[in-house]
């Protein structure tokens, strides 16, 4: 159980960030804090830059103005307690690999370079399937499971590297209910232990289900805030711009979402 | 059977060819491994290229044809490395115009040379029956040095091939281990210029892993399969070579065939292997049966 300095405890700081592949920025004006045990969704169109900021807070898009801080140091000091987990199907499905193996690979880099993962390590790796329910999954070949599955698999492996702060990239996307509910539970249990989530999602419901805090994004910040007074229609349309449509009352349309 | 694959070896030069084969066979499906994963056949096919010029230069100057081969290898394998990195050219492109370049440096020089063909062929295609004791323990150090880094770099090299994102994300160096594996696939061109040559190392790196794929659908049986076929492939295509040559009085070059044999392994192995439907869907599908008139 967590104390009550280490739940307030600040995992990651954006300070007035900007960050640019080279010399014009593609996102500005971010701000906000993640807590320890908290979680923010990361809302915005295509291209809005949620994938450009969860690459800033690893350490792979240079910040070039403001600052980010994660667990109190630069992005890459930071980065063996930091996981990122992909979107599943960015990955090749022919690739002869167990998702027992996937899940091992969190483990890497404590295990280090040309040393063998060892006991200690494979039971890491099977409890972490465990945890998102696939642990009688382990020796199938990745490709074969489901896109959910997948994407369990892929955050068992951040779960093995026992991280302090999960990058989560559309983990949402076209997966199936069951998968979606086991993911859910999962990173709510992460929370519970301490961990922060970050998670750039399309979908609204869930970031009300799950989120703590909300960052509306279009190439810069439209807010940053709990989501019950950050995800009102009005910030909504000013996000989305064009591509958020007024229903009757409170509900808002994303056309392009 | 005995006579085709163990009376060739009695003589001297064809059991140092026979260890040259075996050797190679293991070194080249060990890497092909990684090549096959990482889809990166033509890469590997660039760096037999490139490696030519270097062989030439060598031997014009007078120096050790493997020295000047380990040369362009690490040259050309820098060049792939911060070619296929950059953005200005795409890789294919970049690729395309290193390995023709290169080729084209190495033919123009040794055109210069009085006995050109025959010296050119021995570039491309080796003399494995030239293979001497020198040429054996190069090959024996090169086959360590790049078995041990393999072997080191296992776990590394997977997680780079499967999601390189995510291993950069988890701290790692993708484009270190990228001038890596470039600089073991030139190493193993490098210890197979004398036996097999230049232009058909390549199918020992791709086709003994390719296959080895179409059985197994795991990296480490994958490995052993592919190991154990380049070896047994050497030696079979070695044995016929030599008994087609000997006995019936046809030459056949022994490198071309230790790579028939390959291939045939190959479409053995595409025909009855669980693979063939995995290939089938990665090259989408097979033919349609009827073909559609166009509408207008």
């Amino acid at each position: 159980m967590p104390t009550e300095d280490e739940a307030r405890a600040e995992a990651l700081v954006i300070r007035h960030a900007a960050a640019a592949y080279d010399r014009t920025p593609v996102l500005e004006g971010v701000d906000g804090v993640v807590h320890a045990g908290e979680s923010v969704a990361l809302i915005g169109p295509n291209g809005a830059g949620k994938s450009t900021l969860l690459k800033a807070v690893l350490g792979l898009v240079p910040v070039v103005h403001g600052s980010i801080t994660v667990l109190g140091r630069p992005p890459l000091a930071a980065r063996r307690e930091v996981a990122y987990v992909p979107q599943a199907d960015t990955l090749d499905t022919e690739f002869p690999v167990t998702a027992g193996q996937v899940a091992l690979m969190g483990r890497y880099p404590r295990v280090g370079w040309v040393r063998r993962p060892g006991r200690a390590d494979r039971q890491a790796a099977a409890a972490a399937l465990g945890e998102v329910g696939l642990a009688d999954h382990a020796g199938r070949r990745f490709g074969s499971l489901s896109g959910g599955q997948r994407q369990r698999v892929l955050l068992a492996r951040a779960i093995a590297q026992q991280a302090r702060l999960l990058l989560l990239d559309e983990p949402f996307n076209g997966i199936d209910a069951s998968s979606e509910e086991l993911l859910l539970a999962a990173l709510r249990r992460l929370r519970a232990a301490g961990a922060a989530v970050v998670v750039s999602t399309h979908d609204l419901a869930l970031a009300h289900l799950f989120c703590d805090e909300v960052c509306l994004l279009n190439r810069h910040q439209f807010a940053f805030g709990p989501v019950a007074t950050t995800l009102t229609p009005d910030l909504l349309r000013a996000t989305y711009g064009g591509h958020a449509l007024q229903l009757r009352g409170d509900s808002v349309i994303l056309t392009q979402p | 059977m005995t006579h085709l694959l163990i009376e060739p070896f009695e003589v001297a030069f064809m059991q140092r060819a026979l260890l040259a084969v075996l050797i190679l066979g293991v070194l080249a499906g060990a890497v092909g491994v990684f090549v096959v994963l990482r889809r990166l056949a033509f890469v590997g096919d660039a760096l037999t290229h490139t490696v030519f010029p270097g062989v030439v230069i060598a031997f014009l100057i007078g120096q050790s044809i493997f020295f000047g081969a380990l040369a362009a290898a690490l040259l050309s394998a820098l060049l792939l490395t911060t070619l296929t990195s950059t953005r200005r050219v795409t890789p294919d492109a970049g690729l395309a115009i290193l390995l023709t370049s290169f080729f084209a440096v190495g033919v123009v020089l040794v055109s210069r040379v009085q006995s050109y063909t025959a010296d050119l062929s021995a570039f491309l295609f080796g003399r494995i029956l030239a293979v001497d004791r020198a040429v054996l323990i190069q090959t024996l150090v090169v086959a360590a040095i790049v078995l041990t880094t393999l072997v080191a770099l296992r776990k590394e090299l997977l997680l780079r091939a499967f999601d390189p994102e995510g291993a950069t994300a988890m701290g790692y160096r993708v484009d270190v281990l990228d001038l890596v594996l470039n600089v073991l696939v030139a190493l193993v061109v490098v210890a197979a210029v004398k036996a097999v040559g230049t232009v058909l190392v390549i199918a020992l790196i791709i086709v003994p892993a390719a296959t080895a794929r179409l059985l197994v659908d795991r990296v480490a049986s994958m490995t052993a399969i592919s190991c154990g076929l380049g070896a047994l492939a050497g030696w079979l295509g070695l044995a016929i070579s030599y008994d087609v040559s000997i006995q019936r009085g046809v030459r056949l070059a022994s490198g071309a065939t230790i790579v028939v044999v390959l291939v045939a392994c190959f479409i053995f192995a595409l025909a009855v292997g669980p693979g063939r439907r995995a290939l089938a869907r990665r090259f989408g599908g097979p033919p349609a049966t009827s073909s559609t008139p166009g509408a207008g």
